[in-house]
């Protein structure tokens, strides 16, 4: 099933070839109005396992060092040809231009949060509240890591924006990805070794860096 | 009282590096995911709409054969 990858949204054009891709394929650019498709022309998509993910992010992150703005695309995009590649991505041109610019001269840390139990939430208390209520903060819980709010204060200089997501299968409790600018990791990673010992019972671990495949915007 | 979930979660945390974990979930969970006629090359896996709860088994079975 041939068709066109697509590896990345870039904000510009890189300035020098960008190579090849997975497959060894040549890797050209899809100029999608102000942002650019990077994608590679394959006999077909390859299988997910340690190896092709491993090679894709490389990919990614040599390209990345020639542009400022980088959005992986998930594993696995393949399409039909050029014409279904634009018609799918100018939809969502303003999101994704935004999204890119956020990204900009960016990288992303992850931080998983573990332990048997999670911390109660700020508003535990509040019981009698209505069904409207009650859908609201169990919306503003989920963004909510109350277990590691002291890491967070403490890292909150370097962060320039935020994603978390709540698990409820123990001991995964929580992940949250963090944009910190390019060069801060070490940094990052200094500040959060200094206070993970303070966060018993609850455990973290940190990655990075990646490139920012956690804000591409809304799925 | 330890569940199977819970026993089955350490195993693999405890035999798998963190990084491949998260390489599964930035590649296969995370990432610009575009609309309309799409072929997704994962006919077979059922790793395409995983979600982190189902991570640590995703990663775990995408590791035979890692050198």
């Amino acid at each position: 099933m041939s068709g066109v990858y697509l590896y990345a949204l870039l904000g510009a054009n890189p300035a020098t070839s960008p190579g090849v891709g997975v497959s060894d394929e040549p890797l050209r650019t899809v100029d999608l109005g102000g942002l650019f498709a990077l994608v590679g022309d394959v006999p077909a998509a390859l299988a997910p396992s340690p190896a092709t993910l491993t090679a894709q992010d490389a990919v990614l992150r040599r390209l990345a060092t020639g542009v400022d703005a980088i959005l992986p695309a998930r594993f696995g995009t393949l399409v039909a040809d050029d014409a279904t590649l634009v018609e799918s991505l100018t939809a969502r041109r303003t999101e994704l231009t935004r999204a890119l610019a956020q990204v900009s001269g960016c990288e992303q840390m992850t931080l998983r949060v573990w332990g048997e139990q999670a911390a109660p939430p700020a508003d535990a208390g509040v019981t009698d509240a209505g069904p409207g209520a009650r859908y609201l903060a169990a919306r503003r819980r989920a963004r909510q890591v109350p277990e590691v709010d002291t890491l967070r204060r403490r890292l909150g200089a370097l962060v320039k924006a935020e994603r978390v997501e709540r698990h409820d299968r123990p001991p995964l409790l929580a992940t949250v990805q963090h944009l910190v600018p390019r060069g801060e990791s070490a940094q990052y990673l200094a500040e959060v070794e200094a206070a993970g010992a303070q966060l018993a019972p609850w455990r973290v671990t940190v990655t990075g860096p990646w490139l920012p495949y956690a804000f591409g915007g809304a799925a | 009282m330890t569940t199977p979930t819970r026993a089955t979660a350490r195993d693999v945390l405890d035999t798998t590096d963190s990084s491949l974990l998260d390489l599964v979930d930035n590649l296969l969970n995370r990432g610009v995911v575009i609309s309309g006629e799409v072929m997704l090359g994962l006919a077979g896996v059922d790793l395409v709409y995983l979600r982190v709860s189902a991570l640590l088994c995703a990663a775990d079975r995408i590791s035979d054969g890692r050198p």
